[in-house]
């Protein structure tokens, strides 16, 4: 196996050669960290790299010599994204204003992954606070003049450039999908409750999800046993019932009933996009899925809903930061809506929560007589550094409004979802298709998504860098 | 409220605010109000908001 071959070998690869010892967990930290050595001064997606990630290797080493074989996660190098908690290491949520610290202990997924014997290689850029699809100034290894997305922008950039096996992403209207979208990999959005955000630095509580982003389907399924589960110390935490979610992903779509809502996810997507989208969605009917167009009624007043809730929520956490005077040291876009969340109204705090209820009720008669939905992850492809405004077939779009337009719907849902490359645009760019299923079916949408991969070769494709 | 009304901006969002920023936040809320503002024109009246008040289930839950 060449350096490349090894840095961009799936779990699903590198697992049976850790357990019989074919591959050294230190060999592949050796690896990774000397492509961090190598590529991340320009992609700048991680903002410190674990000291003791090598000793962690060492000891993985022995662990798996003495026949102590933990699972498929032991001895692999996984990118925590810097709002989660972590023993050992810095977090700083993507900010430097003073007088803000958070505590040296893991957060829970932090915790699972370590118990699954994965080791954990360093904290991945966010967009500070999670407030933002930029992710300043981490950039996309599929073109370092473009944004890799954000908030987990460090995320997506490092397990597309080969840096991780696997970087942990939060998602608070689509942190997690819009980076794997943007950057050409997969990225697995629980449903709400399903994975603990103990110890993750809130944005919006009723929002936030944590999830994985990774190199391929099973990958994402594999992190996902890991990571899910009840904990008490997350009040979002719900108690359904885990499974092996990589049990059945070889199960094809004959027969799956596909919904397509053509409102609101395919009123505006440039052309490459429309028509990646499209052929995937021709791929799902001529694998045998049945393929129905849905609509989903008052899409159109779901940004005011979200905006409500997220810079309510903002606010609220950031308070006594408001207060002492610490929110002008933000950068001035994660300033600016931290402070308008003051001007959010209770009432219209409220009736956004109102307005969930009728989006819920919405998705819930979608998946009475469908499987999953499918559409694109993002209308767009990797915006230009700086570039505020994108162009949408001749339209002129915020930047920042587009990039969430087609994620924020499964947040305020709370259902699960997941990214999956689906092609390329004419500069090479990669573009996602979203795969949404049911509440607490995770594995009909990675059923999907893996058949769809593993039909095609956009995964297995690797940015020159 | 305009950029100029500095008790009102401070009785109603509980901040100081600079007068020339409280024009920049208004001038940035503008976009994001007005999605705000579609959303007051639905009439929600009888539907109950997603999030519902949970009490402990025992008495002695935390």
């Amino acid at each position: 196996m060449t350096e490349d071959d090894l840095a961009f070998a799936s779990i699903e690869t590198l697992a049976p050669l850790l357990r019989d010892r074919d591959l050294s967990p230190v060999e592949l930290t050796c690896a990774y960290l000397d492509r961090i050595d190598r590529f991340d001064p320009t992609l700048r997606s991680f903002v410190h790299v674990n000291p003791a990630v090598l000793e962690q290797a060492r000891k993985a080493e022995a662990q798996i010599a003495a026949g102590d074989w933990r699972g498929p996660l032991h001895g692999i190098p996984i990118a925590m994204k810097d709002n989660y908690l972590t023993a050992g290491m810095p977090t700083t949520a993507g900010t430097t204003a003073a007088g803000i610290m958070f505590p040296e202990r893991n957060s829970a997924p932090a915790r699972r992954l370590l118990e699954a014997g994965a080791l954990l290689i360093g904290k991945t850029r966010t967009h500070e606070f999670a407030w933002g699809t930029v992710t300043p100034p981490a950039r996309n290894p599929w073109d370092s003049n473009r944004i890799p997305g954000g908030s987990s922008g460090g995320s997506g950039a490092a397990v597309a450039a080969g840096l991780c096996a696997a970087a942990m992403g939060s998602d608070t209207g689509g942190s997690i999908r819009i980076p794997a979208s943007l950057c050409g990999t997969v990225g697995l959005k629980p449903t709400f409750g399903r994975v603990s955000r103990d110890g993750i630095v809130p944005h919006s509580w009723s929002l936030d999800h944590a999830g994985p982003l990774t190199r391929g389907v099973t990958d994402a399924a594999i992190l996902l046993n890991a990571l899910a589960g009840p904990d008490v110390a997350d009040a979002g935490s719900s108690d359904e019932p885990v499974t092996d979610w990589t049990a059945g992903l070889d199960g094809g779509v004959r027969g799956l009933r596909v919904a397509v809502c053509r409102n609101h996810f395919f009123t505006s997507n440039q052309p490459a996009v429309s028509a990646a989208v499209e052929q995937a969605i021709a791929w799902f009917a001529a694998a045998g899925a049945v393929v129905a167009d849905v609509t989903i009624p008052l899409l159109e007043f779901g940004l005011g809903a979200i905006f409500a809730i997220e810079l309510a929520s903002s606010a609220a956490y950031h308070d006594t930061s408001l207060r002492a005077g610490r929110v002008p040291a933000f950068s001035p876009d994660v300033r600016a809506l931290v402070e308008m969340g003051r001007l959010v109204t209770g009432a219209d705090y409220i009736k956004a929560e109102q307005f969930r209820t009728l989006l819920i009720d919405g998705f819930r008669r979608v998946f009475s007589r469908a499987d999953i939905i499918i559409g694109p992850t993002e209308p767009v492809t990797a915006p230009q550094v700086g570039e505020a405004f994108v162009d949408i077939g001749g339209v002129q779009e915020s930047a920042l409004a587009a990039t969430w337009r087609l994620t924020y719907p499964y947040n305020l849902a709370g259902l699960p979802a997941i990214t999956v490359p689906c092609g390329f645009d004419s500069s090479g760019l990669p573009i996602g298709l979203q795969i949404a299923g049911p509440w607490f079916a995770e594995g009909v949408a990675l059923r999907a998504a893996g058949a769809y991969e593993a039909a095609h070769d956009w995964a297995r494709r690797r940015p020159a860098l | 409220m305009n950029g100029d009304d500095s008790a009102l901006w401070h009785e109603i969002i509980g901040l100081d605010v600079a007068p020339e920023r409280r024009s920049e936040l208004l001038a940035a809320f503008e976009s994001i109000g007005a999605e705000i503002r579609k959303l007051r024109s639905l009439d929600l009246t009888d539907v109950h908001p997603a999030i519902v008040f949970k009490p402990p289930s025992g008495p002695h839950r935390r």
